[in-house]
């Protein structure tokens, strides 16, 4: 297996994983975790926090920060797109990056396979938002870059709420705002808004992108064993809380708009 | 996705007889109505299991239609993490550029990723995981290639890739596996010159009693092995082709092309009454309201039992006809 050195870095270790300290950070066993989720109760989400207009240089920008999830958000465009070939609506690029200290195990500066899943889920979520019928021949770029990431799942729903909010912030035209919500089914109950250790004991997780000022669903994404009951169930949960991120989403920008004035 | 170019005025035609009543399709299908799908397993005798699947071929001469070849392929792996005991799957999908002549390679290799994604994540998803793929605890495991290889789309080609999985998952034979240990052989300890027969004169490769596992042997050579465990597990996927208020099967690349989204559901069927949803994945930019979402993900179910059940049914015949028929067959010539 060739390892690829990037000449333009200082390249780490190939392989490297975290210190394991002996008395730190014991890893509760599954019955503890199962049963105790402190803080906060089964349906409810982890506080947001959300920050617009971050990157001074871009159209439009988003920071959000949800516990251990931190993703910044920047939208340049509409603009030209050079190489492709004429397309009478425009063309959304949504491009992923986590940073190399993101993760647990340290991750390659490198583009990986996984960015590509997350930037085409988000693409997903997005692409009922924007009208793109008013851009033709043109292209919005959004560049997320994923700061600290708490399971995948995490980072593609909060991911999805950053960009539709930079793109709000950017001024192009859309639907409605796109929030996100994951649940995870872990035993007989669903969770909703699971952290990384949660969606790894779950049996099936799910994550519901959707415009709630329209009541239309723009992304479902599930993995995992699940009984159709369950789906059923957590696509409610997840639509009411979507609910409840929206308007914390539009009382954001409305104070950045207030404050720009 | 990829589509075909198609002009509006093909698209508005297409849309207008999926939304007429009665539905009318350009080769006469009804909405729910799939294309002559073709199976054939056991097509690549090197692997532990394969199988060849083309949804919509044409009957005289073959030619057309979405063709897939999925092959499976064991391969022993030394365990280093604790997670890897008991073996794992690992998905791949390739694009043959024949089948997408108007992709660039760039292009290509964005969709093989993202098919490849799709795949892995339902297949490999420890809920599906057979339990015979252990060689030596905590030691040795098979690693379990699933490869799938288009080299033809015609539309539908998420259905006919879970078909292809399934079948060569089906398929599959793991072979059986010997733990061996060595023990060094004890000194004699007499000073006699005598040829005492020692009790104890053990083979350092006695493998009748392990008590400590440190490799393997395959007992025969030419055994193809046990079949793989849970194989009324796999699952089964079906894209409902939204369009408004109507949703359609196994659409044209044309047919793709009119609809603005889809939903991929893919269903695992172990027995008449469990049934769970392995996967979901929504792609396109159109309207979905909950309640219809909820209403499609319910009617997927039927679909997706009848799609499995008609495929056990193809395979148990496949079965027969490769080992029993075949024994038949041989067995006449005195």
């Amino acid at each position: 297996m060739q390892s690829v050195f990037d000449r333009r870095r200082i390249n780490g270790p190939e392989d490297s994983s975290a210190p394991i300290f002996a008395d730190e950070h014991q890893k509760s066993p599954t019955p503890d975790l199962y049963k105790a989720r402190h803080n906060r109760s089964v349906s409810d989400i982890r506080p947001i926090f959300l920050q617009p207009g971050l990157i001074s240089q871009a159209n439009g920008s988003a920071y959000i920060e949800t516990e251990r999830t931190k993703i910044a958000c920047s939208v340049y465009g509409p603009r030209q797109s050079k190489n492709t070939a004429y397309n009478e609506k425009g063309r959304l690029n949504v491009e992923v990056k986590f940073t190399p200290f993101s993760c647990e195990r340290r991750r390659a500066p490198l583009r990986d396979a996984e960015d590509r899943s997350i930037a085409v889920a988000i693409q997903q979520a997005l692409l009922s938002s924007v009208r793109l019928e008013h851009f033709p021949k043109s292209t919005i770029d959004i560049f997320l870059v994923v700061i600290e990431a708490d399971g995948i799942e995490g980072c593609v729903a909060s991911g999805s709420i950053a960009a539709s909010m930079a793109l709000a912030d950017a001024g192009i035209d859309m639907y409605g705002l796109v929030t996100s919500c994951t649940a995870a089914v872990i035993g007989e109950e669903i969770w909703i808004d699971p952290t990384q250790e949660e969606c790894d004991m779950a049996n099936g997780t799910l994550i519901l992108s959707c415009m709630p000022a329209l009541g239309i669903v723009t992304n479902v994404w599930q993995s995992g064993r699940m009984a159709i009951s369950q789906v059923l169930a957590c696509l409610d949960t997840c639509d009411g809380r979507c609910t409840d991120i929206h308007s914390v989403v539009a009382q954001a920008l409305l104070n950045s708009a207030r404050s720009k004035v | 996705m990829t589509s075909a170019s198609i002009s509006k005025a093909e698209k508005s035609y297409i849309q207008a007889g999926l939304l007429t009543s009665p539905p009318r399709r350009a080769d006469g299908r009804y909405l729910h109505d799939f294309r002559a799908i073709y199976l054939e397993t056991g097509v690549a005798p090197l692997s532990n299991g394969s199988a060849r699947l083309s949804i919509g071929r044409n009957p005289l001469d073959g030619s057309g239609g979405t063709e897939v070849l999925a092959a499976v392929k064991l391969e022993v792996e030394n365990i280093e993490e604790q997670t890897l005991d008991g073996g794992r799957i690992a998905c791949n999908v390739s694009c043959s550029p024949s089948a997408y002549p108007h992709l660039s390679s760039g292009a290509l290799d964005d969709l093989q990723h993202d098919l490849t994604t799709v795949l892995h994540q339902t297949l490999s998803h420890p809920s599906l995981h057979p339990k015979n793929l252990g060689i030596i605890p905590r030691k040795k495991s098979w690693l379990l290639n699933l490869d799938l290889l288009v080299t033809a789309e015609a539309g539908n080609i998420y259905d006919a890739l879970f078909l292809a999985a399934r079948a060569a998952l089906w398929d599959t034979k793991v072979p059986r596996t010997r733990s061996v240990e060595y023990k060094t052989p004890k000194t004699f300890l007499s000073a006699s010159g005598d040829m005492d027969v020692d009790q104890d004169t053990r083979s350092g490769f006695d493998t009748r009693h392990v008590a400590h596992a440190t490799d393997f042997e395959l007992p025969d050579y030419w055994d193809e092995g046990e079949i793989l465990e849970g194989r009324e597990r796999w699952p089964v996927a079906v894209t409902l082709n939204l369009l408004h208020t109507v949703h359609f099967l196994d659409a044209t690349l044309q047919e793709e092309a009119s609809c603005a989204s889809r939903l991929l559901v893919v269903y695992s069927h172990e027995s008449p009454t469990a049934y769970t949803i392995q996967s979901m994945r929504m792609l396109g930019s159109d309207e979905l309201s909950i309640p219809h979402l909820k209403k499609l993900i319910k009617e997927a179910e039927g679909f997706t039992r009848s799609m499995a059940t008609s495929l056990t049914t193809k395979l148990e015949d496949e079965d027969f006809r490769r080992n029993q028929k075949a024994r038949e067959k041989f067995g006449r010539r005195k």
